[in-house]
């Protein structure tokens, strides 16, 4: 049972005291809750991607050794709206010789095939927009509006630089869409299932039982999965669609106002969806340790309610920390030429990923699925990843007492450094 | 659920979008934004597919057509010079006789259609169940010949489209140029 | 539930063709530079073809059991012979390529492969006995035959022949998708023998504009087949192309879709229509479509290929002229018609092979085609001269070549189907050969009675030219005398027919 189909037929039931199976007009019902479910994932890009803007700059300023936005607000916490409301009283500027039509329209088809993502995305045990039979294939059918968004931009801009940008943002999306989808193929062979929710039911709770410690083989899917994915969102070191030594800032130039927020909007939202899909299919979903889904299931009241918010947090959670990896990955790499770009995807990533699939199947076919080498490998992923964890966090560490140090000996007090300053 | 009246409305919103962008394509003077009206088409059909309930085909239309078929329409046209100066559609079959052979072809379609199908709704179940496993079935037992000749016909034709696309690079150590024939 | 391992012998030559392709394929790519390399992708390229052709023998008949294939292609003798026939025009193909220096050596493991797809491709359309599969065989020749046209980089007649070869290909298996897409309304099933006892039972009833719609969906079909075998309306391409194309590929491309595309015609035909439809049962009169068609094919090709300078695009107009004959026994469709068809097929491969071998030949020590090359051929060698002037007779039909018996069964079988109407399809078959002979006899002659020029001297054959002329050569001479074991083999493959 689909949240919103349970919270619709309690709409009919309710209000109108009326059978929702017999009443004529259940429909309209479902229309509205569709609509406020719409509103509600757009509201949360909206804040998503607001806050984010803020927190990636400031931990753009702190990898630079700059301070960052901090004027607006408490540590600069409200740049964010700042910013939105600046381009949202922005003039709509139109170039006199751009393709009016196509510039015009080119925006919204963008944010309209990421914001088509959310519909299948699973935010929590039943927080789903509609848990559709073919959701992995349709997010990464949708996510191909915005290639045709991107060249209609670049085309309809009328403008060399916005148009190099466009075609090789176009042909960056195309190539990386192979290896993305041929590490979710792995994924989808062990789920036996297209569906979101599906997969992640396909996994547990707890660590062992994601699909990215399966195997080696899932292990190496989640890797290229998520290189693909900063790909796919046109992030550095792959952003050379909006390379701004080289051709400005690509598709998006000549853009003002409004119709260039969409496309920052859908730059956010795509982060996101590249995050929650990794964290859907690879890192167990909203998945709550300990408790099966029908135990969420079978809940009532609070409890329910309780439950779904619980499993929607560890899933913004996951999500979020991957979407903080891209960020750091963001700040951290040189870009990538055009050539390395393609030769990264198609002599290295394609291939490795067909192989991983290929891996899969013959784990799924060997090994029979809670046997002895099943544990065993189960165990050397975790370890492989909590060893990746654990270097991670201690460079981290070893990064804020240099600086601490310094700080000392710079200014002779010891550095006050609040959490919400970030990494 | 009473969805009948939402199928409808759909339905025609769809094939509206669907007749929109082709006659966009059929129409517009510029071959630019008849390759992008080509999106309405796809998207329309992809959704009188859903409509149908054929949830695999109706993603697998998105995918390939708009993922792939369009996407290289756009940048073999992008990348055409003087893309701008093709002005005329189709200049070479006047507006009456495309108009007639338009109405033949439609009338014929309608005839087989309704002999095949019958004039009825599709869609009886609130739920339609996936086609997904279905189809995989198919694949993988009635249609199991074509399926694998797809992969040799995919392998040959990549393997030639390398061949051709690089000797772009080597160009001059081409075949001979003698004997060419007065035509 | 069949048993699948037992169905796997259904498609045992696909199977070792496929295998072979990906041997030749790691052999490509493992041999690098090798001077051996061209070398070792023939030989296993061809021991692939040779391994399919033995391959077919181990394919049970139809009436053995099912098979997990049967739906989608036919085991029967008829498709087994088509298959073995096309799997030996691409035998030729490979060894002629190695011949060629118009295929550069280190592409040659690419044009070896192709042409190993193409062959797989025919035998998938000659077998077809399904929609889908037929469509997707007819793509399977089509796309690997553009790339080989195109396959001279760098050489502007070639890229222009694949190109117009892409895009006539394009529009006629765009019309042929129609056809089968209105074919699919009406019957509601891709089986051919279903979409057979389908089209007898809407015949039977009164007309309806489901008739039209039949008529409609035949004639678009046939545009797939028409430009497959390159009849008229749809042979444009084929001068250009031919004349674009390497030569060891115009050569194959002159033969192996040709049969192939014949195959699938003959299929669809008397699966679909049944077996002789008398005339024009229930209106449509597709016998008399594909005897006009025939008659207008021959006519073109021939005209065309009167003042042809450039030897190729002669072959190529001829070409289309042997497909008009050809088309004239498919028109009949009778059992005698098919194994005229199925006699003529084999012996066109050696002639016509054999007679883009000379061009091949004449082009590798002079770099032309032109009919002025062929000057004083006969002193200059004299081999060559012979074994050409006995390839270019025996298309025209003179006997005692092989040519001969090929058209005298077929026009045999023209003239048993006894109508008017093909008795004058019939004549008008014999005035095109006579008119044929204008322009074969012309190359003859200026081989022989022509001086060669200023600087012309001896062509060299070397010693595979003159092993392969000679392996063509003699089974011309010799089945133009002695055609009887071919002829009962035919007679036992076309028996076997659905």
């Amino acid at each position: 049972m689909n949240i919103m189909h349970y919270l619709a037929d309690l709409l009919v039931r309710s209000l109108f005291k009326a059978d929702p199976a017999t009443w004529p007009y259940t429909w309209i019902a479902y229309a509205v809750v569709i609509g406020v479910g719409a509103l509600l994932a757009f509201a949360f890009v909206a804040i998503f991607a607001g806050p984010v803007t803020w927190i990636e700059r400031r931990i753009a300023g702190r990898i630079q050794s700059r301070i960052g936005p901090n004027r607006n607000g408490p540590q600069g916490c409200l740049q964010w709206l700042a910013d939105g409301i600046k381009c949202w009283l922005k003039e709509d500027l139109v170039p006199a010789t751009a393709d009016k039509p196509l510039y015009l329209a080119a925006p919204y088809l963008v944010f309209t095939g990421m914001f088509g993502a959310f519909v299948v995305l699973p935010f929590g045990a039943h927080v789903i927009a509609a848990d559709l039979n073919v959701g992995l294939l349709y997010i990464l059918a949708v996510t191909s509006l915005v290639v045709v968004g991107l060249l209609m931009a670049g085309w309809g801009s009328n403008s060399k630089w916005a148009l190099f940008g466009g075609v090789r943002s176009a042909a960056q999306l195309v190539s990386y869409e192979v290896p993305s989808a041929f590490s979710l193929m792995a994924v989808v062979l062990m789920a036996g299932t297209l569906s979101t929710q599906g997969i992640v039911g396909a996994q547990g709770g707890w660590p062992w039982q994601w699909f990215v410690f399966r195997n080696p083989f899932l292990f190496a899917a989640f890797i290229m999965y998520f290189i693909s994915a900063i790909a796919e969102g046109n992030r550095t070191p792959f952003d050379l669609p909006e390379a701004e030594s080289e051709i400005i800032a690509g598709y998006n130039i000549e853009y003002s106002g409004m119709r260039f927020l969409f496309f920052l909007f859908a730059e956010w939202a795509n982060m996101w969806i590249m995050a929650a899909v990794a964290t859907l299919a690879f890192l167990g979903g909203w998945q709550i340790p300990g408790i099966s889904p029908e135990r969420i299931a079978e809940a009532k009241g609070w409890t329910f309610v309780g439950w779904q918010a619980l499993s929607f947090a560890i899933f913004v959670f996951k999500g979020t920390c991957l979407v903080f990896t891209i960020i750091q990955i963001r700040w951290t790499l040189p870009r990538l030429r055009v050539d390395q770009l393609m030769i990264t995807c198609w002599k290295y990533l394609v291939p490795l990923s067909m192989g991983s699939a290929t891996g899969v199947l013959l784990l799924m076919a060997l090994v029979r699925e809670g046997g002895i080498v099943d544990w065993v490998m189960r165990g050397a992923m975790l370890l492989v990843g909590l060893l990746v964890a654990g270097a991670y966090i201690r460079k981290v560490r070893a990064t804020f007492m240099a600086d601490r140090d310094n700080y000392k000996k710079m200014e002779g007090r010891d550095l006050w450094y609040p959490p919400y300053r970030l990494p | 659920m009473n969805g009948s009246i939402v199928q409808v409305v759909l339905f025609y919103l769809l094939a509206a979008l669907a007749l929109t962008g082709a006659c966009l394509v059929a129409f517009s003077r510029s071959i630019v934004h008849s390759a992008f009206a080509l999106l309405g088409t796809f998207v329309g059909v992809a959704g009188l597919y859903a409509l149908l309930a054929a949830d695999l085909v109706a993603i697998v239309q998105v995918m390939v057509y708009v993922g792939g078929v369009l996407i290289l329409i756009l940048f073999a046209v992008m990348l055409t010079a003087r893309v701008d100066e093709g002005k005329e559609s189709n200049p070479t079959v006047g507006k009456i006789p495309g108009l007639l052979a338009m109405l033949a072809m439609a009338g014929l379609l309608v005839v087989t259609a309704v002999k095949a199908f019958g004039p009825r709704t599709v869609i009886s179940e609130a739920n339609p169940p996936s086609t997904v496993s279905p189809i995989g079935n198919l694949l993988l037992s009635k249609y199991v010949l074509p399926f694998e000749a797809i992969s040799v016909l995919l392998l040959a034709v990549l393997l030639g489209a390398v061949t051709i696309a690089s000797g772009r690079m080597r160009k001059g150590a081409g075949g001979k140029q003698e004997g060419e024939a007065p035509r | 539930m069949t048993n699948m391992g037992a169905s796997l012998f259904a498609i045992l030559p696909e199977l070792v063709l496929t295998g072979a392709i990906l041997v030749v394929i790691l052999a490509d790519l493992l041999l690098k530079a090798r001077p051996g390399r061209p070398t070792a992708v023939a030989v296993l390229s061809c021991l692939g073809l040779v391994g399919s052709v033995a391959a077919i023998a181990a394919v049970p008949g139809p009436g053995a059991g099912t098979s997990a294939f049967g739906v989608m292609i036919a085991t029967d003798g008829f498709a087994l012979f088509f298959k073995g026939l096309v799997y030996f025009a691409a035998f030729f193909g490979v060894i002629l390529g190695l011949m060629s220096s118009e295929i550069r050596r280190e592409q040659y493991g690419e044009y070896a492969i192709l042409l190993l797809c193409l062959a797989m491709g025919m035998g998938l359309l000659a077998a077809a006995r399904n929609l889908l599969m037929l469509y997707l065989g007819l793509e399977m020749v089509s796309l690997p035959s553009y790339i080989l046209t195109g396959f001279r980089r760098g050489d502007r007649r070639s890229s222009e022949a694949a190109v117009k070869y892409v895009i006539i290909g394009a529009a006629s298996s765009g019309l042929m998708l129609y056809g089968f897409s209105l074919l699919y309304g009406l019957f509601g099933t891709l089986d051919l023998t279903r979409i057979g006892m389908g089209i007898t039972r809407l015949l039977a009833g009164p007309p309806t504009g489901e008739h039209l719609a039949l008529a409609v969906a035949t004639l678009l079909s046939l545009a797939g087949f028409a430009y497959k075998i390159a009849a008229v309306p749809f042979h444009m391409w084929c001068p250009d192309v031919y004349e674009g194309a390497p030569t060891p590929f115009t050569a194959f491309l002159s033969v192996g879709p040709k049969a192939a595309g014949m195959a699938a015609l003959l299929r669809f035909f008397l699966t679909a229509f049944g077996a002789p439809v008398a005339g024009a049962v229930g209106g449509f009169p597709w016998q008399v479509l594909l005897g006009i068609l025939a008659m207008v094919t021959m006519t073109v090709g021939n005209f065309a290929a009167l003042n042809q300078e450039n030897v190729k695009r002669m072959l190529a107009y001829s070409s289309i002229a042997h497909a008009g004959y050809m088309m004239m026994a498919v028109a009949v469709g009778s059992g005698d018609a098919v194994r005229s068809v199925m006699l003529y097929l084999p012996i066109y491969l050696l002639m016509n092979t054999g007679a883009f071998l000379a061009v091949m030949a004449v082009r590798e020590r002079t770099g032309s085609e032109l009919l002025t090359a062929y000057r004083g051929l006969g002193s200059r060698s004299p081999y060559l001269a012979i074994t050409l002037t006995v390839f270019l007779f025996s298309l025209t039909g003179i006997p005692p070549f092989a040519g001969f018996i090929g058209k005298f069964y077929l026009f045999a079988a023209v003239l048993k189907a006894g109508s008017p109407f093909f008795n004058v399809v019939a004549v008008v078959g014999v005035l095109n050969s006579v008119i044929a002979l204008y322009y074969y006899a012309r190359l003859v002659r200026t081989a022989f009675f022509e001086k060669a020029g200023e600087g012309e001297g001896a062509v060299a054959l070397t010693e595979p030219s003159r092993v392969m002329l000679t392996v063509l050569a003699v089974p011309t001479l010799i089945l133009g005398i002695y055609w009887g074991p071919l002829a009962s083999l035919i007679e036992r493959s076309a028996g076997m027919m659905r």
